[in-house]
């Protein structure tokens, strides 16, 4: 095909001195993470601000030092909505990103991905096994928002180790504290440690991962 | 080679914007995986036509390899970095920041 040899031939046209190429990987290395759907700050962000709002609302319904009180039904709504928008983003996010790949990296991202439903899964049939026992009502949403904690918090810890990521494996750390905290703090404390010390961990990894990728050079 | 086209010590292969732009992409993707020719021709923005003449000589050199399948009757085509593809652009990086830093008087390796 002459036009394709042509435009082929443009490209060796042009030389590349050893700065330009180097700016031109670089580029195209920022392009290709941004579209391969690396960037991780896009699926810390809605989960951030679901535990932000989502717990913040929650802890809203009890009387507190905040002079503001939401109904129930309205921090039920919220938090429905914000969590709910997390678990898409993140299920959109995580079918694009490997669009038109197949190997190892793409087995190793479904394993990862079952191990959240799967561990989800058990920890709901634990708890509600235990619940059925008989437990004050307080006990019920330490133990849900406890183990939920930990579980999120270990799962960060895997991910950190699979994909050699320092930042992660520290999130996961965080959570666990977190988690940990929120149960001695007790009900309505928990909440509070949830949305702030949680949503705000989760935040703060996001715009983490918004800044680290170096800017373009001019 | 002339001087014009290619500094010296550079792979010749690899330094071409529309190939470097190719194996950079390439390099993005963990070990031993494989990405679909349209899937790479879109994050490339780059014809059909452009591309596979550029790849054809990336798997002359054995830095790319292509393999040709077919899903539910559909022809695929996958392209996938080979281990030395992955070395020449490592060396070829380090040739270009070799070149970027004045010499010192350490001797050459």
């Amino acid at each position: 095909m002459a036009g394709d040899d042509t435009s082929a031939r443009l490209y060796e046209d042009s030389p590349l001195s050893a700065e330009e190429s180097l700016a031109l990987i670089e580029r195209q290395q920022q392009e290709v993470h941004r579209r391969l759907g690396v960037n991780a700050a896009l699926f810390y962000g809605p989960w951030g601000a679901a535990y932000l709002l989502g717990f913040g609302s929650v802890f809203l319904t009890y009387p507190s030092a905040v002079p503001l009180r939401l109904p129930g039904g309205l921090a039920a709504v919220i938090t429905g909505v914000v969590f709910v928008t997390a678990i898409v983003v993140s299920v959109v996010r995580r079918a694009r990103a490997g669009r038109g790949v197949r190997g190892p990296s793409r087995m190793v991202g479904a394993m990862y991905g079952w191990s959240w439903t799967l561990g989800f899964g058990a920890m709901y049939a634990v708890n509600i096994g235990v619940t059925r026992l008989g437990l004050p009502a307080d006990a019920v949403t330490l133990l849900y928002s406890g183990s939920a904690l930990v579980l999120v918090g270990v799962l960060y810890l895997a991910g950190g180790a699979l994909w050699q990521d320092r930042f992660q494996y520290g999130l996961g750390v965080w959570m666990l504290v977190t988690g940990a905290g929120s149960v001695l703090a007790g009900v309505p404390g928990n909440f509070a440690v949830l949305s702030l010390a949680g949503g705000g961990g989760l935040l703060l990894t996001a715009g983490y991962f918004t800044l680290r990728p170096p800017r373009p050079r001019r | 080679m002339s001087a014009t086209e290619s500094l010296p010590g550079l792979d010749p292969v690899i330094h071409a914007q529309a190939r470097l732009r190719v194996m950079v992409v390439l390099t993005a993707l963990s070990t031993g995986d494989q990405i679909t020719f349209p899937r790479l021709q879109q994050l490339l923005d780059m014809t059909a036509g452009n591309l596979s003449t550029h790849l054809r000589k990336l798997e002359d050199a054995s830095y790319v390899q292509i393999t040709k399948t077919y899903q539910r009757r559909t022809p695929v085509t996958y392209v996938a970095l080979t281990e030395s593809g992955r070395r020449a652009f490592a060396d070829y990086t380090a040739a270009l920041r070799a070149l970027l830093t004045p010499p010192t008087d350490q001797p050459r390796g």
